[in-house]
């Protein structure tokens, strides 16, 4: 037998493999390691999420309570907060709940119960799947 | 009737595994599991060492499916991620020995004269093996092999010569007739 004939012999025998006995063990053993994965990829950003929102909300009552010396990057965030304050407002009379004022004092009041309900929400889940890792 | 997903080629469940599809994912596996821990053992990985990186390229897989678009066979593509995966864990073992000849000139073959690929891969040292195997069992180039055993070139053209010319030396005979026979 030639080079020429002996090469794809060797490649069909390469890819007669045979089917072991286990591979619905393998399969669930990969299956269970995918959903581990990808928990801890959840749990991951779940985290990331609520490190985030927390500092979020400590920069806000940062800027809000900071008095005098007020520098460039606070008169930045505050025009940026009056800006996404504005558009708030502006969806909310679209909305036709014009009434609701973002700046008194029952607006932030209903703004920090809905932040205060989001993070239990992302709290629990986080709890949760860290219990089913 | 819906189709059952033994029905879908391995290309579209490639694709729906992609967008994130487990199941479609599953059945890949299924499919090509025991070719690729087969592939492992042929290199010379143990049963344990296989299955673990077997599972370790699966999980790789899983991740960069969207890179598969058909370019060749699935099985293929696996393979090859297992193999470079295989390499990396025995590099860092530090098993590799480039001229190392571990020449079994004595093997006793009676399987009604047939004498098999695992056995026949048994005789070659251990370098010849995982180069032979890679480049028949997981269809990489010459220069993909060198690449990624970190050899030159020149060096796995030798090794896949000489592991070649050794299984024709085992394998042809074996062939021929239905004897017991005794190589080396």
């Amino acid at each position: 037998m030639s080079a020429d004939e002996f090469d794809p012999m060797i490649e069909r025998m390469f890819a007669q493999s045979p089917r072991l006995a286990d591979e619905a063990l393998f399969l669930a053993t990969l299956q269970a390691r995918m959903e581990k994965q990808s928990r801890w990829r959840v749990l991951a950003l779940t985290a990331a999420g609520l490190v985030g929102g927390a500092l979020a909300i400590r920069e806000g009552l940062t800027v809000n309570f900071a008095s005098g010396g007020e520098t460039t990057l606070d008169q930045g965030i505050r025009a940026a907060a009056a800006t996404a304050q504005g558009a708030a407002q502006s969806g909310l009379d679209g909305l036709g709940v014009g009434s609701v004022d973002l700046s008194s004092g029952t607006g932030v009041l209903a703004f920090w119960i809905v932040a205060g309900a989001m993070a239990a929400v992302l709290a629990a889940g986080a709890a949760r799947l860290s219990q089913d890792v | 009737m819906g189709k059952s997903l033994r029905d879908f080629h391995d290309v579209e469940l490639a694709a729906q595994a992609a967008a994130g599809g487990r199941r479609e994912y599953g059945e890949l596996v299924r499919r090509h599991g025991s070719a690729v821990r087969g592939l492992l053992r042929r290199m010379g990985a143990t049963p344990s060492l296989s299955d673990d990186v077997a599972q370790d390229a699966f999980l790789q897989g899983f991740q960069r499916c969207s890179e598969f678009r058909g370019q060749g066979t699935f099985a293929g593509w696996i393979k090859k991620i297992a193999a470079r995966l295989y390499l990396k864990r025995v590099a860092k073992e530090a098993r590799y020995v480039a001229e190392v000849e571990t020449d079994q000139a004595d093997v006793v073959v009676d399987r009604g004269g047939l004498m098999d690929l695992d056995e026949a891969l048994k005789t070659l040292n251990e370098t010849e093996r995982v180069c032979v195997s890679l480049c028949h069992g997981a269809g990489m180039s010459h220069p993909e092999i060198a690449a990624a055993m970190n050899l030159p070139l020149g060096t796995v053209k030798s090794h896949v010569k000489r592991g070649l010319d050794k299984l024709r030396a085992r394998l042809q005979p074996a062939q021929g007739d239905g004897r017991s026979i005794h190589v080396g």
